[in-house]
């Protein structure tokens, strides 16, 4: 009873630090073309896919069913930026690796960096649109922190403007929720007691503007991805030297021995040849792929990067 | 369909967006529900992206 106390007097001191000093002033004049070049009208409307509504219900759910539930969690948003709406097409996790409590997250970006490479391999026009982050308490909008950090950040997306969605779980959990989505307001998407509320930010801006949000049918891009996260994690620093030093490197989700597995395929010069690292758990395998066949190589270094320039060069004999 | 004029702006923005697909390959974009144009997009970098990732503020 105690610990309920003190968690509700938490969130509710949470609640009003985050509202108090909250800028009412009216929203300022639309920011010039961003440093990109690309000029954009504001933003209207964000479109969602309803893979990336499931996932983003869906894990924001299991979140809280976790030891950690009580700490806010967070994606990164991937889409098209167009005219005057925004198309999401994938979300990157927050990842385990996240810095966060029960008033704060900080992504791990590491892991997002190379997730972002793997989910742009399909589609090089995906850009970053924003973010979506929870709260413990009933704020269903962004906190004046997360104005002091968005408004300088947004100035270098497309358009100079960002969208940011807010989850709470303050939603009635009780006969009266449904197991049908529902959406209360135009920027409201509500799923039992579960709620992910919708704004846009452009650079020099006073205040967020609640964003009308429409589904459409369409995957989230990175949903395969999710399942190999902790990996991807695991090994995001050496993944991503390993993209900037080589051209052509890919990466699949496959099956593996006992769950999904990350392929990372490094191309070589002659046709139909490569390299593929294979990591499945804390597993490390190392596969020579000539004309479709497939042959292990034995070699016990972990660190991807490293153990792929020590093959090229025993391939380079 | 709607068959009006283009209005200044919009012509200037159609020239540049035909320009940029000519000599650039860039992205047209076109409005599902009339076909009409609906501005242009380039390919998107990885430093880009990467750059934007990296730089998330602490969310609270």
């Amino acid at each position: 009873m105690l610990r309920f106390l003190a968690s509700s007097a938490n969130q509710i001191w949470g609640d009003l630090q985050r509202s108090l000093l909250r800028a009412r002033t009216p929203v300022a004049a639309r920011p010039k073309p961003t440093a990109n070049g690309a000029a954009y009208p504001p933003l209207q409307r964000l479109i969602l896919t309803d893979g990336v509504s499931r996932t983003l219900f869906e894990e924001y759910a299991r979140h809280r069913a976790e030891a950690r539930g009580q700490e806010e969690t967070g994606w990164v948003l991937l889409g098209l930026r167009q005219a005057v709406e925004a198309t999401v097409l994938a979300t990157l996790p927050a990842g385990a690796e996240r810095d966060a409590g029960v008033a704060h997250v900080r992504f791990n970006c590491e892991g997002q960096a190379v997730g972002s490479r793997m989910v742009r391999q399909l589609d090089r026009r995906l850009t970053i649109l924003g973010i979506v982050h929870t709260h413990p308490g009933s704020l269903r909008h962004p906190s004046d922190a997360d104005y002091a950090g968005d408004v300088a950040w947004v100035a270098q997306l497309r358009g100079g403007e960002g969208v940011f969605g807010i989850g709470t779980a303050d939603g009635p959990d009780d006969e009266r929720s449904t197991i049908v989505g529902e959406q209360p307001k135009p920027h409201l998407l509500s799923l039992a007691d579960l709620n992910f509320a919708w704004y846009a930010l452009g650079a020099g801006e006073n205040t967020y503007r609640p964003l009308p949000v429409a589904l459409t049918l369409g995957p989230d891009l990175a949903r395969p991805l999710h399942c190999v996260w902790p990996i991807i994690e695991a090994h995001a620093v050496r993944l991503e030297r390993l993209h900037r030093q080589q051209a052509g490197v890919s990466c699949d989700v496959v099956a593996g021995n006992s769950g999904p597995a990350l392929a990372v395929n490094v191309p070589l010069a002659l046709p139909e040849q490569s390299l593929r690292v294979l990591l499945e758990g804390k597993r490390v395998r190392y596969f020579l792929v000539r004309d479709g066949e497939l042959l292990a190589v034995d070699c016990s270094e972990e660190r991807v990067d490293r153990a792929v320039y020590l093959l090229l060069a025993e391939l380079a004999e | 369909m709607d068959f009006r004029p283009l209005t200044d702006t919009e012509r200037r923005q159609l020239i540049t967006a035909l320009r940029g697909n000519a000599e650039s390959d860039r992205v047209i974009l076109m409005d599902r529900r009339d076909t009409s144009f609906a501005g242009s997009a380039d390919e998107v970098t990885d430093e880009e992206v990467i750059t934007a990732i990296k730089s998330v503020p602490c969310h609270y």
